[in-house]
């Protein structure tokens, strides 16, 4: 099933109610949320129209059911780009203007870190429904403010971890919930890359601006920019939280070139109170291993980045006496090949693992904007039908909070060289994805 | 590990059953054909039970087992030990001798480089002393065709006429013949060129054993004589009577130089052997070393 016949089917899953009951932030893929909705239209604005912007309204122009009425963003080139897909649409260089303006419904953040909380804050003042991009906020105070917030206000929230959203994923979990691999022994999780994080800067003073990413002022670096998107990975395949946390992070490689002050290099390892660790890793000076999302399971291991099962008994590669005894079945009499040195199922990475789902798309994790079929496009489209119902996605943004606090804890963590817990006062009512 | 077990009728004239199961550090296979399926099913878990015992009584690994008691106490002292250990270590001293040496179940060079056994059988007391304080024995290369050995065995006394036991790809026997020819036919593959038949062996009622480099690339095999892994990128394949004499033939027979091999293969009748050579992409040269 391709990434369009998975959505399309997503009706014929709620019939069956396994998908739906297991994720149901997904009934807006149902046939009866998509009647609904029909022949209305999200009236969106776009507040951040940089790079992450432009790739969300490359995604907004696809979608029949919305409009996007305003655009914002105070550099002007940036405003000026998006203005080019949608004409029509009212510009602002102030996101407090773009909220007074009342033929918005919704609103699309994706600015700095830094940004996101009182930005969040003052769009649902402001009556707003909004997507803002990971991770929730700067803060873990601001986490929860924002979520609190949320609840008193009763709008739409939703956080940009589009992987609850993509395909593969849901197919792995489903199949990890199954008892497919076994027991859940082990998450890992790792972001290797080699270039500098830095973006082309037209004049000096703009440096801070741009190249936010790369100051503890705006951002908590590698681990709010990446590790926020795989850290959903422990508690949605394990179905609880991590009890602790501890890491390290250093400035090794980009010192020469510039003045950030955000770690190259993260190690985090998260403990479940299992006694199963979740690991992640970032280094930016070395892209060997890519990006890698793993689930280890005392019967087998699914990689969810490629979307491959693997068993940890494993057939031999095309098990020649299996053929031979299709052989037999069909009354034919051919060559068997399959003799040779020793199969040992520790050879089992080089037996090819079994695809998940068929026509699986892989993100190489090299882009610092987005990746196609990564679950970005869904997680847009369901914020879209949730403007138009005003209702919100059941349990998503419970898993968004806690990948946005655990990223944070961990880079305190780091930086203070401790292992820490997550503090009584954060801690929001969570119900595991579980079947 | 779980058994895999299946019957099939489809064909009716030829029935057939497949069981796999992991032991040994590796896949266990076979495929009988023409028995009903409640002997079929008998005969994979009676295979499955005798390997997996074999495995237990062979491993040094395990502390609680023959072998490691002689590990752990034969340099001191002589160590009593059941009959069939006691078996499989005379057949073991009768295979180094009859290999020139290149068949070795020592750890430690020591006593093969003086050219001496690496214990000492004592048939009356049934009793097995190490040669040297750092030797150490390794049944690896002789339980899989040992236990492959067994299971042919188990199979013709359950009255299986035809089938195939694949232990690993790198050991195979062959009972009777394929329901459509006259022999089966097995295709060895090279490291180098996988899926593709670099020779085909006919067997009937033979064995067939296959040693070179791992599928991971890894030399593993190593020289009695020297304690070197032999990096050579040859397979050697021997067909014979027995699985057991082929498989420590081809152990022997790679760890060998060159120059040795026929030697070898001249104190044992009616067993082939052949070099397979093949280069990256295609193309095999096949030498037969000695004759049948």
């Amino acid at each position: 099933m391709n990434r369009k016949e998975f959505l399309a089917d997503c009706g014929k899953m709620s019939l069956a109610g396994m998908a739906l009951s297991l994720f149901p932030w997904l009934q807006s893929c149902s046939d009866e949320a998509k009647r609904e909705v029909r022949g209305e239209k999200a009236r969106i604005g776009v507040i951040g129209t940089g790079s992450r912007g432009i790739f969300h309204i490359k995604h907004l122009l696809q979608m029949p059911s919305v409009e996007v009425v305003a655009l914002c963003d105070d550099y002007r080139p940036h405003l000026e780009d998006a203005a080019q897909y949608y004409p029509e649409a009212k510009l602002y260089d102030d996101y407090r203007r773009l909220l007074e303006d009342r033929d918005v419904q919704g609103v699309i953040i994706a600015t700095p870190l830094y940004l996101h909380a009182p930005m969040t804050l003052d769009a649902m003042e402001a009556g707003k429904h909004v997507f803002c991009e990971k991770a929730m906020a700067y803060t873990q105070e601001d986490c929860l403010r924002v979520y609190e917030r949320r609840k008193e206000l009763g709008g739409v929230l939703l956080i940009g971890q589009q992987r609850l959203f993509d395909p593969k994923y849901i197919k792995a979990m489903s199949m990890i919930h199954e008892g497919r691999i076994g027991d859940v022994v082990g998450v890992r999780n790792y972001w290797y890359r080699n270039n500098n994080w830095r973006r082309d800067v037209p004049s000096p003073e703009l440096e801070r601006r741009i190249n936010w990413r790369l100051y503890g002022e705006y951002s908590r670096g590698l681990m709010t920019e990446l590790a926020c998107h795989q850290l959903q990975n422990g508690s949605w395949s394990l179905g609880m939280l991590p009890e602790q946390v501890m890491g390290s992070g250093h400035l090794i490689h980009w010192t020469k070139e510039d003045e950030r002050d955000v770690y190259d290099t993260v190690s985090a390892i998260f403990t479940y109170p299992n006694g199963v660790n979740m690991t992640f890793e970032s280094i930016i000076s070395n892209k060997h291993f890519g990006m890698g999302e793993q689930i280890l399971g005392s019967k087998g291991t699914i990689d969810l980045v490629s979307g491959l099962y693997y068993s940890d008994e494993p057939m031999p590669a095309g098990s020649g006496m299996h053929r031979l005894v299709a052989q037999i079945e069909n009354g034919i009499m051919s060559n068997s090949v399959f003799a040779g040195t020793s199969w040992a199922a520790e050879t089992s990475p080089l037996a090819p693992g079994l695809p998940i789902t068929p026509n699986v798309t892989v993100n190489s994790g090299e882009s610092t904007v987005g990746a196609e079929a990564d679950g970005s496009k869904e997680i847009i489209e369901a914020f879209a039908h949730a403007v138009i119902t005003g209702k919100q996605p059941a349990k998503v943004l419970e898993e968004s909070y806690y990948a946005s606090q655990f990223a944070l804890l961990a880079d305190r963590a780091m930086h203070e060289n401790a292992i820490l817990t997550l503090d009584e006062r954060y801690k929001i009512p969570y119900e595991p994805i579980r079947s | 590990m779980a058994s895999e077990f299946r019957y099939s009728d489809k064909n009716p004239d030829h029935p057939v059953a497949y069981a796999g199961f992991y032991a040994m550090h590796t896949r266990i296979e076979t495929v009988v054909t023409d028995i009903d399926e409640e002997r079929a099913r008998e005969l994979a878990d009676g295979i499955e039970a005798e390997v997996k015992s074999l495995e237990r009584l062979f491993n040094r690994f395990d502390d609680t087992s023959p072998l490691a008691v002689v590990n752990a106490r034969g340099a001191r002292e002589a160590v009593a030990v059941d009959d069939e250990l006691f078996m499989a270590l005379e057949l073991c001293e009768a295979f180094r001798r009859g290999t020139g040496g290149y068949f070795d179940i020592a750890t430690s060079t020591s006593a093969a480089a003086a050219g001496r056994a690496s214990c000492m059988l004592d048939p009356a007391a049934h009793t097995v002393r190490l040669a040297c304080d750092d030797v150490r024995l390794d049944l690896g290369g002789f339980a899989k065709g040992y236990a492959l050995e067994r299971a042919r065995r188990l199979a013709v006394d359950a009255g299986v006429e035809n089938g195939v036991l694949n232990f690993g790809n790198s050991s195979v026997a062959a009972l009777g013949r394929h329901p459509y020819g006259e022999w089966w036919a097995i295709g060895v593959e090279h490291t180098k060129i996988q899926s593709v038949a670099a020779h085909e062996f006919r067997l009937r009622d033979s064995a067939l054993s296959v040693s070179g480099r791992s599928l991971r690339g890894e030399y593993h095999i190593v020289n009695p004589m020297t304690g070197a892994a032999v990096a050579g990128d040859e397979l050697i394949a021997v067909e014979g009577r027995s699985a057991l004499v082929a498989e420590v033939l081809s152990t022997a027979l790679y760890a060998a130089p060159r120059a040795k091999r026929e030697a070898v293969m001249a104190q044992y009748e009616g067993y082939a052997a052949l070099e397979l050579w093949c280069r990256d992409g295609g193309g095999c040269e096949i030498y037969r070393i000695g004759r049948r």
